[in-house]
């Protein structure tokens, strides 16, 4: 029980610290689709540790106590009551942090429906008559392609199709549903965000990788990006600059290169990271039940 | 034009050329004939799609026909985009961004960047 429950808490460090390598390597859509289990198992596997060192006070419970002392038994100490406390006090911010990003999560849902009123339901692109350059796509069913008027007059049509095919890929591949899953484990787990960061990247590659596929041509596509970043700079205030300030860049700069291949044995390396923990916690579930049973049922 | 362009435009679903015919007249901003549309979009679409794809966006009210004057000519619908643009500005402006936090086409750039992507596009226009 002793390792089991604390496995999950270091092998996020180390997925943590493999990502960006990953993330490098092996073709977007695999590392994405890889990072993003491994993250989910991982952070469930390390709340539930949480739960499990906090459950070791039930020990302390006068009932149990008692009870275990009029049989004359001894009941165990797995685990320091400083320790089985502070699970619970970082449980609690996790529980916090969880809803804060379901909340966020619903009220950006509810605003991009709005920006859909009044639009045909099955017209695939949303135009809005704004100077502001953007361009993004709303999941839903089915999803649609929101993009100012100002940034498709800044493309020339090669360029068009490439932001309409990038967005594309968003919705096909249901990358809401990746990018919700791998931040829900990074609120559950902050020591997980920096695979949070990664796979938001990862997706934008997918995309780039899957319109490149579709226009046929990748400097097109590279070109594309250059233009839309150049003229969405001029309305982006400097102090939206965040971690992924050199994404254009470097997407620019893989699409300026061979496509990255699919290395399976990444992938299931980094599938195995997330799985360890969670079956530690399987295991040090079925030890504490253990060592709460033993005294319990004499 | 290629073989293998004119396949590629064919594998297009009639969904996305509407998208691209809507997203084309937005672009120019001034009204088009269905055979200036052939012209600006390329890639071996047939005038008789270009026509059909007008007529579909005709009838969903997202594009009106014989435009400033010219008989024949096409020009985007603007009032729902004109409400979309200011939905899009309310929510910009009661932040947090809900849109910051969605997968975007392209982010924020640094000065050096700017200036590397300048030179990409000045270096090489296919």
């Amino acid at each position: 029980m002793r390792v089991d429950v604390y496995l999950p808490l270091v092998l996020a460090l180390l997925l943590a610290a493999v990502t960006p390598h990953v993330g490098r390597r092996i073709s977007p859509a695999l590392a994405a689709r890889a990072l993003t289990t491994a993250a989910v198992l991982t952070s469930a596997a390390s709340t539930w540790a949480l739960v499990l060192l906090g459950a070791t006070l039930i020990d302390e419970d006068p009932s149990v106590a008692s009870e275990a002392r009029e049989g004359g038994r001894h009941l165990p100490e797995p685990v320091p009551d400083a320790i089985a406390i502070a699970s619970l006090v970082v449980l609690g911010v996790i529980v916090y942090r969880v809803c804060r990003a379901l909340r966020s999560h619903q009220a950006s849902r509810r605003a991009l429906r709005g920006l859909c009123d009044g639009h045909p339901p099955d017209s695939e692109l949303i135009v809005a008559a704004s100077p502001i350059p953007r361009a993004f796509a709303i999941p839903g069913s089915p999803g649609r392609i929101l993009v100012t008027a100002s940034m498709l007059s800044a493309l020339g049509p090669a360029e068009r199709r490439v932001l309409l095919a990038h967005e594309r890929a968003h919705l096909t591949h249901r990358h809401s549903v990746l990018s919700t899953a791998v931040g829900l484990a990074a609120a559950a787990n902050p020591l997980l965000v920096p695979v949070r960061s990664t796979v938001t990247f990862l997706l934008e590659r997918w995309a780039d990788e899957d319109a490149a596929g579709v226009v046929g041509d990748r400097r097109v596509t590279a070109h594309a990006l250059a233009r839309a970043a150049l003229v969405s700079q001029r309305t982006r205030s400097r102090c939206t600059l965040h971690f992924s300030e050199h994404a254009v860049a470097r997407r620019i700069a893989a699409l300026q290169a061979l496509p990255p291949p699919r290395l399976w044995p990444i992938a299931v390396a980094v599938l195995g990271l997330g799985a360890v923990p969670a079956l530690g916690a399987v295991d040090a579930t079925g030890d504490l039940l253990h060592l709460l049973a033993g005294p319990l049922l004499g | 034009m290629s073989g293998e362009d004119r396949r590629r435009t064919v594998r297009r679903s009639a969904g996305e050329l509407e998208s691209e015919v809507l997203a084309t007249l937005w672009a120019t901003n001034q009204a088009l004939t269905p055979a200036e549309i052939q012209r600006e979009i390329g890639g071996g679409l047939a005038y008789n799609t270009v026509h059909t794809i007008l007529k579909r966006l005709y009838d969903k009210g997202l594009v009106l026909r014989d435009v400033d004057g010219r008989r024949g000519a096409y020009g985007p619908v603007k009032n729902a985009a004109e409400l979309t643009a200011e939905a899009m500005r309310q929510a910009l402006d009661r932040g947090p961004d809900p849109i910051a936090t969605l997968q975007q086409f392209v982010t924020g750039l640094s000065p050096d960047e700017e200036q590397a992507l300048r030179d990409f596009l000045a270096g090489g226009a296919p």
